[in-house]
């Protein structure tokens, strides 16, 4: 009986505690909860970083992550996911990314702890140089090795073979892109194949090439340290964590069929279905506002005449216009001159322009994402004439 | 008691034009080397000792030097008024304020000139100008711009053969070597190599605005008329209002839907316009749904959920006795191959030989000309 219940517990699909947790995080994985949450907690990690990077505590979180997920694996929806040849570098992904995560901040949380007690960094007085001959070609020589073996073991193991020709009439369900390009699939949800092919990768990429020369303060340069550049760090850790491994993780584990969303362990039923309503801003301001405000001079409806030589499609979509034009031209200002009041002096008006305008786009995707999970917008401006859609 | 200045370091600045002015005023501390096409401080020169007595010399030769490039360090010297013009065996040179300075700096120069008053300068006003317009940079004599902007008495002056040059021999070499000289404009290896990048840069910028332009820009493809046979209109008319029939989405090469509307069919892309995946028709829902980003059409192909922006695009269609003949899928396969190999972008309007355009409506619900075809 002791081994049954046990089973239960650990397995089972059916009633029990495991099927109440995992009705839990399927409810739970809704985006706008899922995303939510994964920003709240890589704020605590920034605000906690010298607890939980302490060796036990951050062996006790590896440790309950990894039984949550062989526990997870039991699950037959999950172990799906997870055992796809295609998918299995996520499970390595996702142990990668905290193993460095924790090792750059747990020294960082060193060094500061050094620097407030006056005590020299962990770098300081480190002489780490070694000689080419034969220390570093011996070590690069046996990563050579175990590299290759372990490629070769992976490649025997998990076959990837040549899918059949492509059928109009059978397409894939979900169709779903290399695991590593899941983010910018998911961006595709949101924004034109324009902005989220083409616009938005080359952005991350420009960012990451300019961040030198936007970045000029020394702090940081050569030693690792939070503490001294926490709003640098804290800027970059979002970009990465949320605007790239949770959105793949979201397109992994949580797409389904038709693009839906679905929970970890729920079965990826192609037939289920999901209402959705989405609508432009032009659609809320001059047919849902109207109707709301209900008076007699505004009725509600799209303008579908020109005037004064300005196109219907311009008028239509001029709240869009107003409102992304507020956003990157308007409050870039504003913030220049109230809360980064300090950062605009120190690196001027060139840069704050850069800085502010990589900034924008990258906050534009989720300010999107929650407004498409949460309200159901399609696009800020649906110029459809232009195939300027945003 | 009179100060004097006098010369305790020598050198000679870049930009040299190796004339024999200075060896011809102080031999023993320049030495002209044109084999090596250089300039060079004797080496008994380089001490301060030896440059002292020297000083006249020395101050007179940075006077006349036609590119002022002789440079050197002076102190100042108190002498008795009855040794001024001396050489004077000077041992103050630590006390002494060093200045540097060009040719100007010597203004105890007259005082000391006693015997030999400097010889007059040549002063022909072509050649001041020419020497003004003259610069010398890395070595050579260069006329900024060339000569094209020069005054014209630069121009007439840099025209005469050396013979005719006036007569003043260190002049006559600035002259000489002007006119030797490469004017800026022609090409040299940094000028075409800053061309070439110019030009680089312009192509890609050119390129990739004019690739703007092409991907922003209406789409207009001029196809012949094609048709699809499609069965018996009965077929279709045996359909309940709303059902679909997917029997030509197999269609090589690309296929579509007929749709059974309440008193209408119509047939409708099965491409996404979103970037081109093929959405399934799911009866339950009574929506198509695309599998790559998820959008969302309704029966009649008007997109309402999901990031496709436009209603999936329609075929013309007609009944021609009782046959239904559906009209674009010759075009639409060519616009949909070149969509393919563009990457990017579905063209949205199709031209017809006979003059029917087929185009996307702003927002609109269909396409314009889908002919209805009634009962």
């Amino acid at each position: 009986m002791v081994t049954m219940n046990f089973y239960n517990l650990l397995a089972s699909d059916e009633g029990g505690i495991a099927s109440a947790i995992k009705a839990k995080l399927n409810a739970w994985s809704d985006p706008k909860y899922f995303v939510t949450a994964t920003v709240v907690l890589l704020i605590l990690a920034l605000i906690t970083y010298r607890r939980w990077t302490k060796p036990r505590n951050a062996a006790l979180l590896g440790l309950f992550f990894l039984a949550f997920y062989v526990w997870s694996a039991t699950d037959r929806n999950f172990i799906k996911i997870i055992a796809k040849p295609d998918n299995v570098p996520i499970t390595i992904m996702l142990v990668a990314t905290a193993v460095v995560t924790w090792l750059a901040f747990r020294q960082a949380a060193i060094n500061d702890e050094r620097m407030e007690r006056g005590e020299p960094l962990i770098e300081s007085g480190a002489d780490d140089k070694v000689l080419v001959w034969p220390d570093l070609v011996y070590t690069e020589l046996i990563c050579l090795i175990l590299c290759s073996v372990v490629l070769v073991v992976w490649a025997i193991l998990l076959k990837a073979p040549l899918e059949p020709a492509a059928n109009p009439t059978n397409i894939p369900n979900p169709s779903k892109a290399p695991w590593y390009f899941l983010g910018l699939q998911e961006l595709l949800v949101y924004f034109d194949p324009w902005i989220a092919g083409v616009l938005l990768p080359l952005l991350i990429i420009q960012g990451l090439v300019v961040l030198p020369y936007i970045d000029k303060n020394p702090r940081g340069n050569g030693y690792y340290s939070f503490k001294e550049r926490k709003f640098v760090i804290s800027v970059f850790m979002f970009g990465w964590v949320i605007m790239w491994i949770v959105l793949i993780v979201l397109g992994t584990f949580l797409r389904g069929p038709n693009w839906n969303i679905f929970g970890p362990y729920e079965i990826w039923d192609p037939h289920r279905l999901a209402a959705l309503l989405n609508v432009n801003v032009s659609d809320i301001f001059w047919v849902v506002l109207p109707s709301w405000l209900d008076m007699s001079w505004w009725k509600p409806g799209l303008p579908t005449e020109s005037f004064m030589g300005i196109p219907a499609y311009l008028i239509r979509e001029s709240p869009g216009w107003i409102l992304l034009g507020f956003y990157f031209a308007v409050l870039p200002g504003l913030l220049a001159v109230t809360f980064f009041k300090k950062i605009y002096k120190d690196i001027g008006f060139i840069r704050y322009a850069i800085f502010w305008s990589l900034m924008s786009w990258m906050f534009l995707v989720p300010i999107k994402m929650v407004l498409r999970w949460g309200f159901n917008l399609k696009y800020f401006l649906a110029q459809t004439e232009w195939f300027f859609n945003v | 008691m009179a100060t004097k200045q006098l010369v305790t370091k020598v050198w000679i600045a870049p930009g040299c034009i190796v004339c024999d002015a200075c060896e011809t005023t102080a031999p023993d501390v320049f030495e002209v080397q044109h084999e090596n096409n250089t300039c060079i401080i004797r080496p008994a020169a380089l001490d301060t000792e030896f440059c002292k007595p020297r000083s006249e010399a020395i101050v007179q030769s940075a006077e006349e030097c036609p590119v002022d490039v002789i440079k050197f360090d002076t102190i100042s010297v108190e002498v008795p008024d009855d040794q001024a013009g001396a050489p004077a065996a000077a041992s103050t040179g630590d006390a002494a304020s060093a200045a540097a300075g060009a040719g100007k700096a010597a203004p105890a120069k007259a005082a000391a000139k006693v015997a030999a008053p400097p010889k007059p300068k040549v002063v022909d006003p072509a050649i001041q100008a020419l020497l003004a317009a003259t610069t010398v940079r890395g070595g050579n004599v260069v006329i900024d711009g060339g000569l094209k902007h020069a005054p014209a008495s630069v121009k007439h002056l840099a025209k005469l053969p050396a013979d005719q040059l006036p007569p003043d021999a260190r002049h006559q070499k600035v002259l000489e070597k002007s006119k030797a000289a490469k004017p800026a404009d022609e090409p040299t290896r940094r000028n075409v190599m800053v061309a070439a990048g110019w030009g680089f840069m312009a192509a890609i910028g050119g390129g990739s605005t004019l690739a703007f332009a092409r991907f922003m820009s209406p789409n207009v493809l001029e196809v012949p008329d094609p048709k699809v046979p499609c069965g018996p209109l009965s077929k279709y008319l045996a359909m309940a209002p709303g059902d679909v029939n997917e029997d030509f989405k197999p269609e090589k090469p690309s296929g579509f839907w007929i749709i059974r509307e309440e008193d209408r069919i119509v047939a409708v892309s099965i491409i996404c316009t979103h970037l081109g995946c093929i959405p399934s028709w799911l009866p339950n829902d009574r929506k198509f749904k695309c599998p790559c980003h998820g959008s969302g059409f309704k029966a009649n192909g008007v997109n309402f959920e999901g990031p496709a922006p436009r209603p999936l695009e329609r075929f013309k269609i007609y009944a021609d006795g009782d046959k239904v003949i559906e009209t674009a899928r010759r075009s639409f396969w060519r616009w949909v191959r070149t969509t393919s190999r563009r990457g990017m972008i579905p063209r949205r309007i199709l031209r017809f030989e006979s003059g029917i355009e087929l185009r996307v409506s702003s927002r609109g619900f269909a396409m314009r000309l889908s002919r209805i075809c009634r009962d």
